[in-house]
């Protein structure tokens, strides 16, 4: 069965920087833990411009992520490339309350 | 019928429950087309979802921007009306879930996903059937008020995805006959009369 999501690590002296393909559902579990035990920069930049339907388990995994990161990795978590319905779930679940959207 | 305008976009969303008394399920089969271009599948397990979107947004197409948010909004939508009916309807005895969203399974001898849609070029209606009927009309208000209140965001929230269809919708519906079918539906505007 072809991978429905894939997390590419992009290292950088100022930040880490994580694109993102695919569906986020469920299945995007394994790689968005694999993703916070990644992160060691003060910024964390994730890019969704490869992404396409996030579903409410998505958001869900998605927001766990980013409160570790914040709480653990002390990081200030930065968010690109959003669709416009993407753009909407991150309005209503309140993830733009701890995510910075930016220009890529 | 109940108007929840004041808390979201939402134009509609119609509750009937046999439980409740609020509304005979059979009070939401007019909010369906009955038409003979609506198009009905039956699942078999979790595997069927991917083919059954690629094949809805295949109807509406990719013309415009439009037609590709659109998209966006009914793949989302149905995405989160067959995980309901795949894994938050199947209940035990004691009501505990019998799967973890995710997992891969095929449904039961005798459990029934029924998957319906059409599409006119300008509206889009969706519905799934669960044959468990294991939502009550008293969870699905609490969800969509739990979920309203997002201040501080809770990764455990249960309810989201029946949140996201109250919100995205133009018009949203749930039916219930306890122990015996659930019916989640509503329908998409390609033009709608304002996004937000």
């Amino acid at each position: 069965m072809q991978p429905t999501f894939q997390v590419h690590y992009q290292p950088s002296h100022e930040r880490d920087s994580f694109l993102f393909h695919g569906i986020i559902d469920a299945q995007a579990d394994i790689h968005l833990e694999e993703m916070v035990r990644r992160a060691t920069c003060s910024t964390v930049q994730l890019d969704f411009s490869g992404v396409g339907r996030i579903n409410s388990m998505g958001i869900a995994l998605l927001l766990r992520s980013i409160k570790t990161l914040r709480s653990e990795k002390q990081a200030e978590v930065q968010i690109t490339g959003l669709n416009q319905i993407n753009s909407m779930l991150f309005k209503m679940t309140g993830i733009f309350l701890m995510a910075r959207e930016v220009n890529a | 019928m109940i108007s929840l305008d004041e808390h979201g976009p939402a134009t509609m969303v119609f509750i009937g429950s046999q439980e409740t008394g609020c509304g005979a399920s059979a009070g939401t089969t007019g909010l369906f087309p009955d038409l003979p271009a609506v198009q009905e599948r039956l699942l078999h397990g979790s595997a069927d979802k991917p083919e059954l979107i690629d094949e809805l947004l295949a109807l509406i197409g990719d013309h415009d921007q439009a037609h590709a948010l659109l998209c966006q909004k009914a793949s989302l939508m149905v995405d989160e009306m067959l995980e309901n009916a795949l894994y938050a309807a199947p209940r035990g005895q004691g009501g505990q879930p019998l799967f973890s969203k995710g997992e891969s399974r095929s449904l039961l001898p005798t459990e029934q996903i029924r998957l319906r849609y059409f599409f006119d070029g300008s509206r889009l209606a969706l519905e799934v059937r669960d044959s468990w009927g294991s939502l009550t009309a008293a969870q699905v208000f609490a969800f969509l008020a739990m979920n309203t209140a997002s201040a501080d965001p809770d990764p455990e929230r249960a309810g989201r995805g029946l949140f996201f269809m109250w919100r995205l919708l133009d018009q949203f519906y749930v039916s219930i006959r306890p122990g015996t079918e659930t019916i989640v539906g509503g329908c998409l505007q390609l033009r709608p009369m304002a996004d937000y």
